[in-house]
């Protein structure tokens, strides 16, 4: 008994050692390409690639963070993010509230319609959103406001799900009381409830900025139709390693700079990433 | 009416800008991707309606390949993300030391940008690159496979294999999720019986946690199939000279400017994974009342 316990201990402990190193290998790699310098990528044949730079250095994180041309595009993926979490905010936790609170007619068909819009392929719904932002007056629209939108369209969902959510958690009696006092149900929602929710909402900010500083499919149809110069990160790091030679150092390093954030903000809001991720799989 | 309205108005304007974008975007996306999927473009312009996109595409060997990579893409990622998410749930599942560090640590791919992962693999898998040198056996370590370097991105299997591997080691923690809120689901109460019985731990795993999974399971395989079919990026990148459906929707609306074949492909896509999505779903019924059954 006693030994059958430890071999099966023995494989447990193998295979968490395995998968830790599968998970961590290319992200060190990763980060080992971007502060390599030249002798350590470029081997010829003559020697393996080393698993640790020879003169490791930052040059290429430097040269990127004095760059204009990234920090143009950096800004254009910031605002595109922030214009994206304001619309499904304020479209959303209005909309998600009214779920959670309210019976009316119609309800079902909302909620059908929120889950079928997402139901549709990125890749199909990208065809047509792209043709409207550039064969429609839409095409006058900024480019942040044109990619915001069609981000929109993939977090919206989310935020209604996770502020649902939130507002169940928060007690009905609340509300009851400020109507006793002869408070309206906006002076309820923006007064009392509002901010009780603030920390979930945050949550659910957080992701759908992530969702849209990660997105690559409608960002990339809409700034190739409409031939835009600044583009967002994930389409600007696309074309640095579609280049004819890339250097596996600016696409390492530049790889990481665009990971970081979104690792960091990862971690604060597991819990909700979770809750996002598996959306639809629990309820 | 405008009583209705008064009465009604908060209400109303809680719910009406969520459902006038939703619904805006959705009939948009609708319309635009029947009527450009029926419309014929000729040298950019459009010259007439019908369904001569489909018959052209069923005419094309190019739609047939991509078509059969895509299944391929299917059937070989879906049962892989159930194993590795199998694992990993089964992993830290158990209480150890460090069990928070190591679920965060498995839930890193969540947290890359998809268009990273592509890169680093692009980077791992590129001639010269670690992999090259491991497979040569330039690496005292490991021994030597290959003699002559392989160029994974232009071998057909290779390269899908390739994004694959990229799609699975991305999404493993979402299966992992969905398999260990099911694992934790599993009363202790089951497997003390099973112990005062004798049961070994293999019986354990294909007599109770296995079928007292089963809802977990179908779930994983319904989803990741779906993601399976509409997969764009990692064949984008790491097969681009082997395109999947999704590739060849990029192919015709960027760098052909033909939008009508694309929505056509677009179509087909959903119908696709209505179809396999509902053939799927009858086969894990089928599945679960032969095990109920047994």
């Amino acid at each position: 008994m006693r030994k059958k316990w430890t071999v099966q201990k023995t494989i447990w402990f193998f295979m968490i050692i395995l998968s830790l190193v599968l998970v961590l290998l290319p992200i060190y790699i990763m980060f080992k390409y971007s502060i390599s310098d030249r002798a350590s990528w470029i081997t010829g044949g003559q020697y393996p690639v080393p698993w640790f730079p020879f003169k490791p250095n930052l040059d290429m994180y430097r040269y990127y963070l004095s760059d204009t041309r990234f920090w143009a595009n950096a800004f254009l993926s910031i605002k595109v993010a922030l214009l994206t979490v304001t619309l499904s905010t304020l479209i959303g936790a209005p909309a998600a509230y009214a779920l959670a609170r309210f019976k009316f007619n119609g309800k079902a068909v909302l909620l059908v319609l929120i889950l079928s819009i997402r139901l549709i392929p990125d890749i199909s719904a990208v065809i047509p959103v792209a043709t409207i932002f550039t064969n429609s007056f839409l095409y006058h629209l900024p480019i942040e406001l044109k990619v915001a939108l069609s981000h929109t369209i993939l977090g919206l969902p989310y935020v209604v799900y996770i502020a649902q959510g939130v507002f169940e958690t928060i007690p009905v009696d609340l509300e009851e009381q400020v109507m006793i006092m002869g408070g309206s149900k906006l002076y309820a929602f923006t007064r009392v409830i509002l901010p009780l929710a603030v920390p979930g909402l945050a949550a659910g900010a957080i992701y759908v900025f992530l969702l849209s500083w990660n997105e690559f499919i409608f960002s990339y149809f809409i700034t190739s139709t409409t031939s835009a110069s600044v583009l967002p990160l994930p389409v600007y790091l696309r074309s640095v390693f579609g280049a004819f030679t890339p250097s596996p150092v600016s696409v390492a390093t530049l790889s990481l700079i665009v990971s970081l954030p979104v690792i960091v903000f990862t971690f604060i809001i597991q819990k909700y990433m979770i809750a996002g991720s598996t959306a639809g799989a629990v309820k | 009416m405008i009583k209705a309205i008064k009465k009604n108005a908060f209400l109303i304007w809680t719910l009406l800008p969520a459902i006038l974008f939703l619904l805006g975007f959705f009939s948009v996306i609708v319309f635009y991707l029947v009527k450009l999927a029926f419309t014929h473009y000729e040298a950019g312009m459009a010259t007439s309606m019908g369904i001569q996109n489909f018959i052209e595409m069923a005419e094309s060997k190019e739609f047939k390949e991509a078509f059969l990579r895509t299944f391929y893409f299917v059937i070989f990622a879906t049962p892989l993300q159930l194993l590795t998410g199998m694992v990993t749930a089964m992993l830290v599942n158990k209480k150890f030391l460090g069990r928070g560090v190591v679920r965060s640590v498995f839930l890193l791919p969540l947290a890359i940008p998809t268009i990273v992962t592509t890169s680093i693999l692009l980077l791992m898998f590129s001639q010269g690159g670690h992999i090259s040198s491991l497979l040569l056996g330039q690496y005292s370590f490991f021994p030597k496979v290959v003699n002559t370097e392989i160029a994974f991105i232009s071998k057909e299997p290779l390269a899908i294999g390739l994004s694959i591997f990229g799609k699975v080691w991305r999404d493993t923690p979402i299966s992992m999720l969905i398999l260990l809120a099911g694992l934790q689901a599993i009363s202790e109460d089951q497997y003390e019986a099973a112990k005062t019985m004798g049961a070994s731990s293999i019986q354990n795993f294909f007599y109770i946690t296995l079928p007292s999974m089963l809802p977990a399971i179908s779930s994983v395989l319904v989803l990741r199939s779906i993601e399976a079919w509409k997969e764009f990026i990692f064949p984008y990148i790491l097969a681009p000279t082997f395109p999947v459906l999704g590739v060849l929707i990029e192919k015709y609306y960027i760098q052909l400017q033909n939008p009508s074949m694309s929505a056509a492909i677009g179509m087909i896509l959903i119908v696709v994974i209505l179809v396999g999505t509902f053939l799927l779903n009858k086969l894990l019924k089928y599945l679960n009342n032969l095990l109920v059954k047994a």
